[in-house]
């Protein structure tokens, strides 16, 4: 075991250190790490073909519990979380398709006519936008229709851009945290442990909704004064982007309408039920694509790849620390300096989440804490819920703190800079960061509150 | 000028390469691309080109940059593909132009009609230049050449296989000690018209 155990912790460090880095593209780290993990830790360290197949998981798709899981919800697994690659693949396609229709930019515009094209209005409506829509969405495709209409509305209505897309950004992480399917944490940690839409709308949703009022408040104290409009400035109302003229096809656009509507009915009930999320996933791709018809290739096309491949390779990999125990002496570290004290491992897991996310891509963070958490509420006798809210709070938020934490905050950042509108660290930080702290504060002693 | 030709033109720091560069554009009558790319691009994007002279040939920051789908936090590599893609279009659109660094010789490549250059210069004649130039003391001047160098071969490096000043990335690499910056332009001037069968 020890010899696995070595191997599992040097793969997972270097793979690690190479996804944090760059120098290779992160899909090839993770697989290539996945596969270093099957041969050393499964083969030479372990010299087990069960536990390699357990890993790998693929017999689960074929289950009908994969795809309908009744009414007391999926079955939890370990190894490749399949449900989370095909729900997140569909949900690809399913955005692809609206996007191409022009719902996002459509919904962006009618929100800025519905404010009158007012800087604080309209700062204040996208912030509660990018969340609302952040909770079903993934959160990067949400940023990057909003940041593109903010600078495009900026130039415009002349006003600064980069207050708004940093409050967009962190609006957008605050909603994801919200739901299941708001944030690949999310989707992880509920396809793992087997949670469903509500519980994570009745648990993170509550706390996500008490953040957002502050949020909207801070952000609005904060960066008031930067988006005064140019002084003289007059609107010249012909300008003004016409909403309708961002549908591309009305049958698309009603279509996508029809099925993202569908999407949020499904995911809503899906505890009812008993479709599970990637059976949720594989119905709105296929209805997408048959919507689409010729087209439907090209939206395949753009279903990002790498990102289900960073995903597969990633799971392979804690899969082999689960396996080898790594992660129950973790868990067993953590139990033993909180002194089985349920508000200590709160305040451990939150803060010490949020400060890695900061600075970490969350999402081989969380796949490596799910089983930490399993093993701690198992070794303490603690329910596992509350752990579970914590992380996600903490994976979620946490990665709002820096330009590198989230998804979002990389492709916000970027818009940003390629329309003329560099946003440094040093800027990020100052507005995002004490937000960050305020919501991870707020989040644990609402915890503490209502769980401890 | 009826045949199109574009001059990449790399250099070290005090070699005099942009003087060059300068002499070769007035020669050929044609536009010289430098700092003042950002210049048009915050022009064409209605922004202040402050803004984004400060992150002008920097290297990106790998431990404080991550890349998602194609996007990326970092201002430096944002700011190179607005470059980039600027020279681009610049080569597409038929214009003929001397463009001094920006990894001018990797972006424009595959151009038919690219002659890539680099200057260099003996550390004791690009000390004397720049302590001339900026009113510098020795010491500061070779300070000021080592850091300058240091970024360019960094903010070189991360965009191109070839190491920066590897004679492999170029048509032709010239000491301008060796025959001073005015001579070194005329040189390149007769290099650059036998390349494109010019009169």
């Amino acid at each position: 075991m020890l010899l696995a155990q070595i191997f599992a912790v040097a793969i997972f460090v270097v793979m690690f250190v190479l996804v944090v880095t760059e120098k290779i593209e992160r899909q090839y780290t993770t697989l290539g790490c996945g596969l270093l993990t099957l041969v050393l830790v499964h083969g030479v360290g372990l010299r087990s073909l069960p536990a390699m197949f357990e890993t790998l998981n693929v017999r689960s798709i074929f289950t009908v519990s994969f795809w309908y899981a009744g009414a007391a919800g999926e079955e939890a697994s370990s190894g490749i979380n399949w449900s989370t690659i095909i729900f997140i693949a569909g949900m690809m396609i399913m955005v692809e398709g609206m996007a191409k229709a022009g719902f996002f930019r459509w919904l962006c515009m009618n929100l800025a006519k519905l404010v009158h094209y007012k800087p604080i209005p309209l700062f204040l409506a996208f912030m509660v936008m990018s969340a609302i829509l952040a909770m079903f969405i993934d959160s990067i495709t949400v940023i990057l229709f909003l940041a593109a209409v903010t600078v495009e509305l900026a130039h415009l209505l002349r006003f600064n851009p980069i207050p708004m897309i940093i409050s967009e950004i962190f609006c957008a992480n605050l909603g994801g945290s919200a739901t299941m399917c708001g944030d690949p944490p999310n989707i992880i940690l509920g396809t793992s442990l087997g949670y469903s839409f509500a519980d994570f709308l009745t648990n993170t949703g509550v706390l996500a909704g008490i953040a957002l009022i502050l949020v909207v408040i801070y952000f609005f104290l904060v960066y008031r004064k930067d988006l005064k409009q140019e002084e003289g400035f007059v609107l010249d109302p012909s300008t003004l982007p016409d909403p309708k003229e961002s549908i591309t096809n009305k049958k698309d656009f009603a279509f996508s309408c029809v099925i993202f509507g569908c999407a949020m009915i499904l995911l809503i009930t899906h505890a009812q039920t008993g479709l599970t999320v990637a059976f949720i996933g594989v119905l709105v791709s296929v209805l997408t694509l048959l919507v689409a018809g010729k087209d439907s290739w090209n939206l395949i096309k753009k279903i990002d790849y790498k990102t289900l491949l960073f995903f597969i390779g990633l799971f392979v990999v804690v899969g082999g620390l689960e396996q080898t125990g790594i992660l129950e002496i973790i868990a067993e570290f953590i139990g033993k300096v909180s002194g089985g004290n349920l508000m200590l491992m709160v305040g451990i897991i939150i803060w010490v989440s949020a400060i890695a996310s900061a600075f970490i891509d969350n999402i081989p963070f969380v796949a490596t804490m799910i089983p930490v958490i399993k093993s701690l509420a198992a070794m303490e006798g603690v329910d596992l819920e509350v752990l579970s809210w914590t992380l996600a709070m903490g994976t979620d938020i946490g990665g709002s703190a820096t330009p590198i934490g989230a998804s979002a905050n990389v492709v916000g950042t970027s818009v940003s800079a390629k329309s003329g509108h560099p946003i440094s660290w040093a800027t990020y930080c100052k507005g995002a960061a004490p937000a960050t702290f305020i919501v991870i504060l707020v989040s644990m002693i609402c915890i503490f509150v209502r769980y401890c | 000028m009826e045949k199109q030709i574009i001059v990449s033109i790399g250099r070290e720091f005090g070699s005099g390469g942009h003087e060059i560069a300068t002499k070769i554009a007035e020669y050929f009558n044609i536009p010289m691309y430098d700092r003042n790319i950002l210049e048009a691009i915050a022009d064409e994007k209605g922004i202040d080109a402050d803004t984004l002279h400060k992150y002008d040939e920097q290297p990106k920051k790998h431990v404080i940059s991550r890349t998602v789908r194609g996007f990326s936090n970092s201002i430096e590599q944002n700011i190179v593909e607005m470059q980039f893609d600027y020279l681009r279009r610049k080569a597409r659109s038929g214009e003929s132009f001397v463009v001094v660094g920006r990894c001018s010789e990797i972006v424009l490549q595959e151009h038919p009609n690219l002659v890539s250059i680099f200057v260099l210069g003996e550390p004791h004649h690009k000390t004397e230049r720049v302590m001339r130039i900026y009113h510098l003391t020795e010491e500061e001047a070779q300070q000021k050449m080592a850091r300058h160098d240091k970024s360019r071969k960094a903010y070189h490096n991360q965009y191109s296989k070839y190491h920066w000043g590897d004679s492999r990335n170029y048509d032709i690499c010239i000491n301008s000690t060796t025959l001073g910056v005015d001579k070194t332009a005329e040189y390149l001037e007769k290099f650059i018209k036998a390349k494109f069968d010019l009169d």
